[in-house]
């Protein structure tokens, strides 16, 4: 078969011209990080979240901060600061742009392959996962170790516990109420008891209406709702738009469960999602909303928790 | 001996059905022309198929060129045996050279390029089936019976010593299926193909076929083997005589000779004034 | 009669196909939501000292990810062409079989499963998919095998059989996640062209050529197997051994670009049909010229989901659904009244 010299041949020449081309490659563009002469505390930081943005600015690094995504929106100077891309789709090429030290970002899918590109490229990369409260404060702590603020980040770490535990102290001084954690309406989701949501509402001296559920956040048929006898019911605003309208819906919708509690003494509440669910410095103030809603008889006198630290608000 | 095809105690049952075939035993030489004729059901289609090997028989054996055609390998009985299937319009639009090409796949090499070789045989096919003007035309764009002669000249550029054809002409006119068969006739006679065609047209069967194979249908309760033979064997004269066709077919039928060669007419209920059997050219 | 294909000729086609992808390919690479300029990249790629964001972002990220894209395209539409052929259906497509509900249900489990990230260096998303995907093709051979033989109905069938099992697998576990795990898989899933690695890269690059070259060798079977098995097995083309052949290096492939970058849709759909009607069904043009035209197909849309709306990106199997969707229709128009007079 005169087919199998040209054949031949050619998968001969194939296999000679990749192995140059990998070889050439590796050459021109080594792998790995280069040796980043980069200065002892950053001066150029990237964020990719909201929740590390916040950290960022709570530990005075505010105005070194350069970037962010697009979802970051407090304090007010992150919304003035550019872009780079979205929260679940970052922009490699606007990050690399804005020639960064550090760059901060969480540990999901879409980020960490970012992280990846950055790194290769040569980039100082801190990603971290902040799901539970112990991960906010290792979070915090790193922050402050890769950007040459450990003292600020021990501060603030000390402080946020301390704010907590005033929210506690205060808490337990009343009795548990039965708390009901919207998620969403259509179909019914809630927020279940081995969540961090659970967590938050454990602090501000409340319990969650629902036994314990495999899933984190189940839908729980009506018959469940009516018999679980809530004291309290909030729903996470959906974004922070128009709250007293929302406000009126969520009443409206409650109306038909007439025989709980929450509903017979009107204790419906829409919060601001940002302070509560967004776990960052402001949790406190965030359970502090929480335990308004719940205990608003220890709020007959006013009573004071300080508001953040520094020169943030 | 120059057998070419042989079949010994062949039997056929599908797997929960009634017995198809039984026990049925021929031989074929070299260069013949054999026609399979019977009634629907008979089993030619399926006798067809076991010879070119597309499906097992529950025993007994068929031996093409003193080889069990289950030893051959795909490719190697594809150079052997050409298959003509009825036409039809294959879901991708190749033309007609593309087609005819395809009769070339057994003998090509690992990268699947015609050599001059083939490209001779497939002009070859073209200009005996004298259809090199649809060479460019998609299948689809062409008539029934241009499209079957374009299967016949993938069979030719095969060039296969032995033709299977299962009902070549069932939907061409009269012209087409004389074309056909004068065509096939051809290839016996020039190139000493052996050609075993299945048919339901009696006439073509008597005025082109050396032999024939008559089929009948398997008895009507299953699984018992029919007392009389159920299927004859022999040369065409010997086999289709007016009381063998009537029999197998189950139907009145006229018959009469032109020369050498029968014809048969179904007789049906309104097929008009029964002719004399005793008038017009002799009665067998 | 028009000029037959020789070897020559077919790689006098290639040639010009592989010239348009490679001016797709460079003139993409230097399209972007920043602007890089060449000079600054051929500076950067001499002198290795100075920090040049021009040449980091070049050949960090536009380059890997434009080779990523191409490998994908080129994967999703050989594989396209090949189910087509097996199936016997100008409408099949790579995802057919069973391999779209084992990648989702690969990326679900990796994700419940909180698999992380330095286990391999490589994203845990990817490997599950990638070898959920290879396991289910799997499942639907063993399947439609043990049910009728391979014959296409049977894999058909299983393959339907198997989809539905898995959407209810999917269905469960998707309760199980939490929001963010929830939206990053499903993000993951609607097919995102991203940077990889070196290796990574070549990996993918070596078994998406082998595959495709494998596929190539298969051709001219493949031609007579659209005409039925029995005239294949006729014309001395062995059914069942070129169906499961092409059946394993098409889900391979598509495997390993669904691995890279989940689920791109249309592609391996309208790439193969278009390209049939230029080239013709001839599946020794038919499959390099889509596997290249494919590329630089996917390549292109890449490139609009990345710029479109900038700083933020679209999945790029957005844009190929937004670009696919009215063209499929289009051609399922034209072959429904062709085939009006079929069979």
């Amino acid at each position: 078969m005169n087919m199998k010299k040209p054949l031949a041949i050619f998968v001969i020449v194939a296999v000679c011209t990749m192995i140059l081309v990998v070889f050439i490659a590796r050459r021109i563009v080594p792998e790995g990080t280069k040796a980043a002469d980069s200065p002892k505390t950053p001066q150029r930081i990237v964020s990719l979240s909201p929740n590390l943005t916040e950290i960022l600015f709570a530990l005075g690094l505010g105005d070194k901060i350069v970037a962010v995504s697009n979802n970051c929106d407090w304090p007010v100077e992150a919304k003035a600061k550019p872009k780079v891309g979205t929260f679940w789709q970052p922009n490699t090429e606007a990050i690399i742009a804005v020639r960064p030290d550090l760059v901060v970002c969480e540990t999901f899918d879409q980020q960490q392959q970012v992280a990846q590109t950055l790194k290769r490229t040569g980039l100082n990369v801190l990603s971290m996962s902040i799901e539970s409260l112990d991960e906010l404060y290792t979070a915090i702590m790193e922050i402050g170790d890769a950007a040459g603020c450990k003292l600020e980040a021990e501060q603030l770490v000390a402080y946020t516990k301390d704010q907590l535990d005033k929210i506690k102290a205060i808490s337990s001084s009343a009795e548990k109420v039965k708390v009901l954690w919207v998620v969403q309406n259509e179909p019914m989701r809630l927020a279940g008891v081995n969540t961090f949501v659970n967590e938050i509402i454990e602090m501000a001296g409340g319990q969650n209406a629902i036994a314990p559920t495999a899933t984190q956040y189940p839908s729980v048929p009506t018959e469940e709702i009516i018999r679980c006898g809530a004291e309290v019911i909030i729903q996470a605003a959906m974004g922070t738009r128009d709250l007293p309208k929302q406000q009126a819906a969520a009443e409206k919708f409650w109306a038909g469960f007439t025989n709980l509690p929450a509903v017979k003494n009107k204790r419906i509440y829409v919060i601001d999602p940002d302070t509560v669910l967004r776990l960052g410095p402001r949790l406190p103030q965030g359970v502090q909303a929480v335990l308004k809603c719940l205990h608003p008889e220890l709020f007959a006198r006013p009573h004071k928790v300080s508001h953040g630290m520094g020169k943030n608000k | 001996m120059n057998a070419c095809i042989e079949v010994k105690d062949l039997c056929f049952a599908y797997r929960y059905g009634a017995s198809i075939l039984t026990n049925l035993n021929f031989r074929l030489d070299k260069g013949v022309f054999l026609s399979i004729a019977g009634p629907n059901g008979a089993g030619k289609t399926t006798l067809l198929n076991l010879l070119a090997g597309l499906i097992r028989p529950s025993s007994g054996s068929i031996i093409i060129d003193s080889k069990l055609v289950q030893s051959y390998s795909i490719r190697r009985l594809a150079a052997k045996v050409a298959f003509v299937r009825q036409e039809f319009v294959p879901v991708f639009d190749f033309t007609a050279a593309q087609v005819v090409s395809m009769g070339r796949t057994p003998y090509l090499g690992a990268l699947a390029f015609e050599s001059e070789a083939d490209r001779k045989a497939i002009t070859e096919a073209f200009e005996m089936t004298d259809t090199a003007q649809f060479a460019d035309r998609p299948l689809a764009q062409l008539s029934g019976g241009e499209r079957q002669q374009i299967f016949i000249a993938r069979a030719l550029a095969q060039q296969t010593p032995i033709l299977f054809l299962d009902e070549p002409t069932s939907f061409l006119d009269m012209k087409h299926r004389v074309g056909i068969y004068d065509l096939l006739k051809q290839m016996q006679l020039e190139k000493q193909k052996t050609i075993v065609a299945v048919t339901h047209d009696i006439n073509l069967c008597s005025q082109y076929s050396d032999m024939t194979l008559l089929l009948s249908a398997p008895a009507s309760c299953c699984r018992k083997t029919a007392a009389g033979a159920s299927y004859t064997f022999g040369p065409t004269d010997e086999i289709l005589t007016a009381e063998q066709v009537e029999k197998v077919f189950g139907v009145e039928t006229f018959s009469g000779k032109i020369g050498q060669r029968s014809f048969f007419l179904p007789l049906g209920k309104f097929t008009g004034e029964r002719p004399d059997k005793t008038s017009a050219g002799e009665n067998l | 009669m028009t000029k037959p294909l020789t070897l020559r000729w077919l790689g006098f086609k290639i040639l010009l196909c592989l010239i348009i992808l490679s001016t797709v390919m460079s003139v993409c690479s230097m399209i972007g939501t920043q602007k890089v300029s060449l000079p600054a990249v051929l500076i950067g790629l001499l002198d290795k000292q100075c920090q040049n964001t021009d040449y980091d972002i070049f050949v960090r990220v536009r380059v890997p990810r434009i080779i990523v894209a191409a490998l994908v395209g080129a994967a999703l539409a050989a594989s396209g062409v090949a189910l087509q052929a097996i199936l016997r259906n100008p409408l099949a497509e790579p995802y057919i079989l069973g391999i779209s509900s084992g990648a989702a249900l690969g990326a679900i489990t990796a994700a419940l499963l909180g698999a992380s990230w330095r286990l391999w260096a490589g994203s845990p998303i990817s490997a599950a998919a990638f070898l959920f995907a290879l396991g289910t093709v799997w499942l639907v051979w063993l399947i439609g095998h043990l049910a009728g033989g391979s014959s296409v109905i049977s894999l058909l069938l299983a393959g339907v059989v198997v989809n539905a099992f898995f959407s209810a697998v999917i269905m469960l576990l998707t309760n199980l996640l939490n929001s963010q795990q929830l939206r990053s898989t499903t993000l993951w899933l609607m097919g995102n062209i991203t940077e990889k690695d070196f290796s990574t890269l070549l990996l993918s690059a070596i078994l998406i050529v082998i595959g495709i070259f494998g596929l190539f060798i298969l051709c001219h079977k493949l031609n007579v197997l659209t005409f039925g098995r029995a005239e294949a097995q006729s014309l001395g083309v062995n059914p069942r051994a070129v169906t499961l052949i092409a059946f394993a290096l098409a889900s391979l492939v598509t495997a390993v670009a669904v691995g890279l970058s989940g689920l791109v849709g249309f592609v391996g759909l309208i790439v193969p049909h278009s390209v049939r009607l230029v080239f013709g069904p001839d599946h020794r043009q038919l499959l390099p010229a889509s596997a290249i035209i494919g590329a630089a197909f996917v390549v292109a849309c890449d490139t609009v989901a990345r710029t479109i709306i900038a700083p933020a990106q679209l999945p790029v199997g957005v844009i190929t659904a937004v670009v696919g969707g009215p063209v499929f229709l289009l051609l399922l128009a034209r072959s429904s009244r062709k085939l009006g007079g079929l069979r």
